[in-house]
């Protein structure tokens, strides 16, 4: 199988959506010549020309509103919010508009968009352009909401993304884009709602998403040192969820940790947190474990930024106090 | 509830540590990250923070060497009392020159409860004793703050007291309150049970009954006469014959009664009731079908009067439609008996030297040996096979 980074797996599935189906174009900040500020869209522009790799003014609001718009006229856009910091600029169109739209006409009207975007800590580039908002939009109903982790997970969402007929909110993290993985030859689309068992174990079982699958998988090789089994479970997609597989592996190992780089507060570990407590009550032998950002805002200190986000430590600790160790 | 501050682990290989002094008294207040006490280990001598914010409720070993993970104080709000009493710390000087101690060294383990009484286990844990029979409180947890753990039930095991771990289905139990009427079958059957009683079984050949009870439904189209009807009749008759039989049993007397006011067992809706149809000895079939049709309908829709219910001299309580084909009927006190009646089936039985097929019922009758010894129980039953084998003799 070959290989490719995240940042390239991304590149790929946008460009095999665009060669299969015209309908298909992306729009964004510096997205064409410069190819993105991190570099995920260089060389569409040569091969789909400016029409459909479309560079647009610094308005959030006008980018997810335009892309709405095309969408219900029945194109396939993907646009791009260069940092989802800055998403909270076309909430307005993302949970106003895009969300609703489908529900309010009676399904007369889809919003076939991909609304795609990074962030994420760890370069030191402040409170502004770092934070983790996915738990701003689980929280609305009418929008879909992908995490991927590796490689293969986020070609195979985003292709999933592009041809559903809702608009989905696809999350990357600026850290991922150059790790690499493989990927199959052709292109598989992964379904929503399908959680992926990346480790397992029987001990304790580690729900992870983003970045913090990786930390995860270090913290569980440290674990396995020191004779814990741990299971890690990356749900990939946070809306639709794939309750039923979290809640069998905790059924199984009995102890759970909910591990991302957001705030823990309000997070998308106190929705897991709460359905596994209900679905798996009798099973449950520690209190659930969170592990997330301490409540601040990020410092631009690199060494005050990493006291703030969690590392492989922070999830480790968490597997011990699980197993009372 | 109270945390326990336990002997940590400060390095590895640390196995003890020498607790040297403290920084708070029993009843300071503290606050996490708060320097609480000094502790010497093999390589360093340091103070440990506070891992709780609290009070200081109780200190357990004030001074000398414990090993890790023992609880040496206990954090928590004010005023709250520590219910565990933590092992003395052992001092090995001065074991080897005392004998006796007067603190035991290891008390014996006592379950993790908190000041409300309330014990800690895991969801987990109590589902596993739960299943398996076993006393939650009888065990010692070695979780997190003394929490009882899956590992601590599965290693303990089910007191014999307890019912066998036999897999209990899974569901809640429903609590269905006692009705009125439940607790008077209760009632009356339990003082039932206290009755010296005695049984007597024969079997009785329907083939004329049943031609019998055919003949007398051609003839009386509006009503439904059954085999109930016509035992009914019978036992009214066998009952005026035995007039012994015919009574109620008091700590007193006998009531003999001079009619024979035969109880139906029906099973209503909401429970067993025993309505009684009177002087049974002075109605036609017909009448009696009609007048059991009326008690038995009116039990169904729980519109029976308790004079419906009163003055019951014998009872019937057939199953033979359920295929029961012989059981035993548990007596209606004051009464003195009561007829268990069963299925008919056809079945082989010898003639004059041959074997026919014919339609038999087994009546069992228990009766109250108080009020009717066994030889005029027998002769009564006797009288009631004669009668329900050839009905013509009942006339």
């Amino acid at each position: 199988m070959p290989e490719l980074t995240y940042r390239e797996a991304v590149r790929d599935g946008l460009a095999q959506a665009m060669r299969e189906d015209d309908r298909v174009f992306i729009m964004g900040e510096d997205i064409a010549e410069m190819g993105g500020s991190m570099g995920v869209t260089q060389g569409l522009l040569d091969e789909f020309g400016a029409e459909r790799v479309r560079n647009t003014p610094i308005s959030e609001m006008a980018i997810v509103g335009a892309g709405i718009g095309a969408a219900m006229a029945g194109m396939r856009p993907v646009v791009e919010i260069m940092y989802e910091d800055f998403l909270t600029l076309s909430l307005e169109q993302i949970v106003n508009q895009a969300a609703k739209h489908r529900y309010m006409s009676g399904g007369q009207v889809t919003v076939p968009l991909t609304i795609r975007t990074q962030g994420g800590a760890g370069w030191s580039p402040g409170a502004q352009h770092a934070q983790q908002l996915e738990a701003w939009l689980v929280h609305i109903p009418g929008l879909k909401v992908a995490y991927p982790s590796t490689p293969e997970d986020v070609r195979g969402l985003l292709w999933t993304s592009i041809h559903d007929d809702n608009p989905v909110v696809l999350f990357e993290h600026r850290l991922l884009y150059p790790v690499k993985g493989e990927v199959p030859e052709q292109l598989e689309p992964i379904p929503f709602g399908k959680a992926r068992i990346v480790r397992e174990g029987t001990d304790v079982t580690v729900i992870a998403i983003g970045p913090l699958v990786h930390r995860a998988l270090d913290a569980a090789k440290q674990a396995e040192e020191e004779g814990i089994s741990v299971e890690i479970v990356d749900p990939r997609t946070l809306q639709p969820l794939d309750e039923e597989t979290l809640v069998a592996s905790v059924k199984k190992t009995n102890r759970a940790v909910v591990a991302h780089e957001a705030v823990t507060r309000m997070g998308f570990g106190a929705e897991v947190t709460a359905i596994l407590q209900h679905q798996a009550f009798d099973y449950l032998d520690a209190p659930i474990e969170r592990v997330g950002a301490k409540f601040a805002p990020l410092a631009f200190a690199p060494v005050m930024e990493q006291y703030v986000v969690p590392h492989a430590g922070d999830v480790l600790a968490a597997i011990k106090r699980t197993v009372g160790k | 509830m109270a945390s326990e501050v336990k002997l940590p682990r400060l390095g590895q290989g640390m196995e003890s540590g020498v607790v040297t002094k403290w920084l708070k008294n029993e009843g300071d207040a503290v606050a996490k990250g708060e320097p609480l006490y000094e502790i010497d280990t093999d390589k360093v001598t340091q103070e440990v923070e506070s891992d709780f914010a609290g009070v200081l409720l109780k200190i357990a070993l004030p001074e000398g060497e414990a090993p890790v993970g023992q609880t040496i104080a206990f954090i928590g709000e004010p005023g709250e009392e520590v219910s565990v009493e933590a092992p003395a710390a052992p001092e090995p000087e001065k074991v080897s020159d005392t004998v006796v101690s007067d603190t035991p060294v290891a008390a014996p383990p006592a379950p993790p409860t908190t000041s409300n009484g309330r014990i800690k286990a895991s969801p987990l844990a109590r589902r596993l004793a739960r299943e398996r029979g076993i006393d939650i409180a009888t065990l010692q947890g070695t979780g997190p703050d003394g929490r009882i753990v899956a590992k601590d039930v599965e290693g303990a095991q089910a007191k014999p007291a307890a019912p066998a771990a036999a897999p209990v289905p899974t569901g809640d139990i429903e609590s269905v309150p006692l009705t009125n009427i439940r607790k008077t079958i209760a009632r009356r059957l339990t003082a039932a049970w206290q009755a010296p009683v005695f049984q007597l079984t024969v079997t009785a050949d329907m083939t004329r009954a049943n031609e019998l009870v055919a003949r007398a439904r051609e003839l009386n189209p509006d009503v439904r006469i059954t085999v109930t009807d016509l035992l009914a009749k019978v036992c009214a008759q066998a009952l005026m014959r035995h007039r012994n039989v015919n009574v109620q049993y008091s700590e007193d007397a006998l009531l003999r009664f001079p009619t024979a006011n035969v109880g139906i067992a029906v099973a209503a809706p909401q429970g067993l009731v025993v309505p009684v149809l009177r002087s049974v000895e002075r109605l036609s079939l017909a009448e009696v079908a009609a007048a059991r049709g009326d008690i038995v309908g009116r039990a169904r829709d729980s519109k029976l009067t308790t004079q419906d219910l009163e003055d019951g001299t014998f009872t019937i309580s057939n199953l033979g439609m359920f295929g029961i084909e012989q059981f035993v009927a548990v007596l209606n006190p004051p009464q003195a008996a009561i007829l268990a009646v069963g299925a008919t089936v056809d079945t082989p039985v010898a003639r004059n030297g041959t074997v026919e097929i014919r339609p038999v019922m087994t009546l069992t009758l228990t009766v109250d040996h108080r009020a009717v010894d066994g030889a005029e129980g027998a002769d009564f039953l006797r009288t009631v096979k004669q009668f329900v084998e050839d009905p013509a003799l009942a006339l």
